[in-house]
């Protein structure tokens, strides 16, 4: 699979979501906080998908998950940080996209790693998040960034970073039975 | 859907075959030589040794001799290969093929082979990234890799003859089946039953790779390959059965994935494979027998042609996969000699068919079942308990046995001696509660929709190993075990029978009591197939792989140590197999 081949994917998926999540989708897009971002808030734009060329030196781009888009640069910035509807828009679309079926329900892990352990393979900062979730990360996690757009994201990453970490207890034991 | 093969280059094919056919020698006794050259040792799926030097009363005296770190961390199912005194091993992604020189002290590689697979299809495996092995045929060593390919790779050298796209995993398909080989066929199939995938069983071309044919388990007849006067199911007639069978076309993301094992059986010129899982698990979404998910289709290799088809678990609302071993045994059933196939199914029921016609002689519990409570010999149908029954209608179905993980996993093929007249296999001793919920087709993400908690069944123990009697449907002996039982079994002409338990201990166990003869831990849990072989030196070795994985539900208690951030909640059920095993993949060879 390339790059190219990946944006006919995406805009079917995108596709599928109209047709299937309305409901979801109305309650993230045109629910309680409207359905544009608050001015206050820029939110990096949607890149957009331009032809995608390999890095010199990169011998299979298909292992590149960015998807060709390009970055969007260090003033990334959570437009909804700490809105708790947001966060419960959040917590439908995670199940709405099937993020359950890989991460578990909670976001508590299963053949994805947890999301509310308050531990992160690729960073825990919002930006971080956004970043995993738009580009996708290598290993598994697809780029979703082409389907549910910068707002959609924000409003899962608003989502995950909500839920309350529990204490780190990095001992495990086992008591003689 | 993808390739069609011209229909005049089939029919030469199949007169040239009828013409080996009326030429071909007396069937080859059955089981593994001093080689092991396929997934389960013969053709008939036995894994079955016909060495004896390890028998009941020098078993006691095995000890480790080699053992080679593969470097990987995820679920080691399948088995190597031995072939002309070199083996073959396959990893789990990344998929490295490594051939070790068996003539020389401490088996030194003679080459490895490390292939560009695509780290995408990891997010699209649902079950940890394995791969059940390869295949030696014609020279070469077939096997797939995670990222829907097949690759043929030269025996001697490493270097690669041909590599061939037959999945596509931006739709959730990915490859772990070890592929089967007939005459100049390699049939492969993919995995995707969490994903939503049209299933399909394709033909590559032994030489070139090409795809000579492609099946589908489910939709319209065309694309399955049923043609008039060939297909005989044995319990229903008609048409378009693979697409009638489910409400408004929900066969397009029905499932029955292929990720199992294959048999053969030269006589009737068949193929046997099992099909897995419906989609999405919230049955109500899908109105209909849904065929033929969790099933067995038998085959013409040559044209693919469906020659008759059982279903095992119709309508299945439980995950009841049965893509675990088809084992082609000839049994004396009621004084009858019968022409058997005989599969342990995830649904907990043990089945002895009549491999020319797919009825059912035989069907009875293996492992601790509530859904059903038997199998109607007359329509070849379960009597399923009405209060199992799942679906988002139906609310939270609680005391479900088997598990969804099943009775027995179809990762951990069953083996057949033709000394005892017994079958040998893992088993799980499983409950579960089933919660379906409503899910949405998104391509390439997972369409499951269902919590589905695990508890141990009576007894307490979560598995066992037992010996079986296909011809009268009966427990011969049974060994309990701790956890889950996930590993494969091997039958040896010694009498000596192999498995692995998922704490990481190796065992050699009496077949004819199931006394335990020996055993060694093994560094990690055991989800691998055991496998015998005549060494350079002419003596019995026997190799497996420790690597607990395969399935996230073994992973439950934060076995994972080179990723700091991998911390999953504890499964209630199995919170303590963390205290015993860890992943990490070995290869292990045992010896006198």
């Amino acid at each position: 699979m390339s790059p190219v081949q990946r944006s006919p994917r995406n805009l079917r998926l995108r596709h599928a979501v109209r047709l299937a999540l309305p409901g979801a989708l109305a309650l993230v897009f045109a629910g309680s906080y409207g359905a544009t971002p608050p001015a206050a808030a820029p939110v990096a734009a949607p890149p957009v998908a331009a032809a995608p060329v390999a890095a010199p030196g990169v011998r299979n781009p298909a292992h590149l998950a960015a998807d060709g888009m390009a970055p969007p640069g260090p003033s990334v910035r959570n437009p909804y940080h700490g809105n708790t509807k947001i966060a419960k828009a959040g917590a439908a679309l995670f199940t709405s996209m099937n993020c359950d079926g890989c991460h578990g329900g909670d976001g508590s892990g299963w053949v994805g790693p947890s999301l509310a352990d308050g531990r992160w393979r690729y960073g825990g900062s919002d930006a971080a998040v956004f970043r995993s979730i738009f580009y996708g990360r290598p290993k598994g996690m697809p780029a979703f960034g082409g389907v549910l757009g910068a707002r959609g994201v924000w409003v899962l990453v608003t989502y995950l970073k909500s839920l309350p970490a529990p204490p780190d207890v990095p001992t495990e034991s086992w008591r003689r039975r | 859907m993808r390739a069609a093969a011209a229909l005049a280059i089939l029919s030469l094919a199949v007169g040239a075959q009828r013409i080996l056919a009326a030429a071909a020698p007396a069937a080859p006794p059955a089981g593994a030589g001093g080689e092991w050259r396929m997934p389960a040792g013969d053709d008939a799926a036995t894994r079955f040794s016909r060495l004896q030097q390890i028998d009941a009363a020098n078993a006691p005296h095995l000890r480790p001799l080699w053992t080679f770190s593969t470097g990987v961390l995820g679920g080691h199912e399948g088995q190597p290969l031995v072939v002309d005194d070199t083996m073959y091993v396959v990893t789990p992604w990344p998929n490295v093929l490594y051939a070790f020189d068996l003539t020389r002290p401490g088996y030194p590689l003679k080459w490895k082979y490390r292939p560009d697979v695509n780290a995408d299809a990891i997010g699209e495996s649902c079950c940890d990234a394995v791969n059940r092995g390869a295949v030696f045929a014609d020279g070469k060593i077939i096997y797939n890799l995670l990222d829907g390919h097949t690759v043929a790779v030269d025996a001697a050298t490493g270097r690669r003859i041909w590599k061939t796209k037959i999945a596509d995993v931006a739709d959730g398909e990915t490859t772990t089946m070890a592929p089967f080989v007939v005459r100049d066929r390699v049939l492969v199939g993919a995995s995707g039953g969490e994903f939503g995938i049209y299933g399909w069983l394709k033909a590559l071309d032994l030489h070139t790779g090409r795809i000579v044919w492609t099946a589908h388990n489910l939709g319209p007849d065309a694309g399955m390959l049923v043609r008039p006067g060939i297909f005989h199911p044995p319990y229903v007639s008609g048409t378009e059965l693979g697409a009638r069978s489910w409400a408004h076309g929900t066969w397009k993301h029905g499932g029955a994935p292929v990720w199992g094992w294959i048999s053969y059986d030269p006589k009737l010129d068949l193929i046997y494979y099992g099909t897995g899982n419906a989609g999405p698990y919230d049955a109500d979404e899908r109105a209909g027998d849904d065929r033929w998910t969790s099933s067995v289709l038998a085959r013409r290799p040559e044209d693919g042609a469906l020659v008759w088809a059982y279903q095992f678990t119709p309508h299945d609302s439980w995950d009841y996969d049965a893509t675990g071993a088809m084992i082609l045994a000839d049994l004396t059933i009621a004084g009858r000699r019968v022409d058997a196939l005989v599969h342990f199914d995830k649904n907990g029921f043990a089945y002895t068919l009549d491999r020319a016609t797919g009825r059912v002689l035989v069907a009875k519990p293996f492992a601790h079942v509530t859904w059903a409570t038997s199998i109607d010999l007359a329509d070849g149908r379960p009597v399923v308990d009405p209060a199992m029954q799942t679906g988002v209608a139906e609310g939270n179905v609680k005391g479900i046995c088997p598990s969804l993980e099943g009775g027995v996993s179809p990762s951990s093929p069953a083996a057949y001696s033709p000394r005892t007249h017994l079958f040998y296999t893992s088993t799980n001793n499983l409950c579960m509660d089933y919660a379906a919920s409503r899910v949405s087709y998104l391509k390439g993400t997972p369409y499951i929709g269902v919590t589905s908690p695990y508890m141990a069944g009576p007894g307490g123990n979560l598995g066992a190993f037992i010996a079986w009697n296909g011809a009268t449907g009966r427990i011969a002996w049974k060994d309990p075990e701790r956890y889950p039982s996930w590993s494969g079994a091997l039958a040896t002409a010694g009498n000596v029978v192999f498995y692995g338990t998922l704490d990481g201990w190796f065992k050699a166990v009496d077949a004819t009591s199931g006394k335990l003869l020996y055993r060694f831990k093994v560094g990690s849990g055991v989800v691998g197939n055991p496998i015998a072989y005549r060494g350079p030196d002419g003596r019995q070795y026997v190799a497996v792989y420790a690597g607990i994985g395969g399935d996230w539900a073994l992973l439950a208690g934060d076995t994972r140590s080179d990723d700091p951030t991998d911390v999953r909640a504890p499964a209630d059920f199995i919170k303590d197999i963390a205290s015993r095993t860890s992943q990490g993949g070995i290869v292990w060879i045992f010896g006198l």
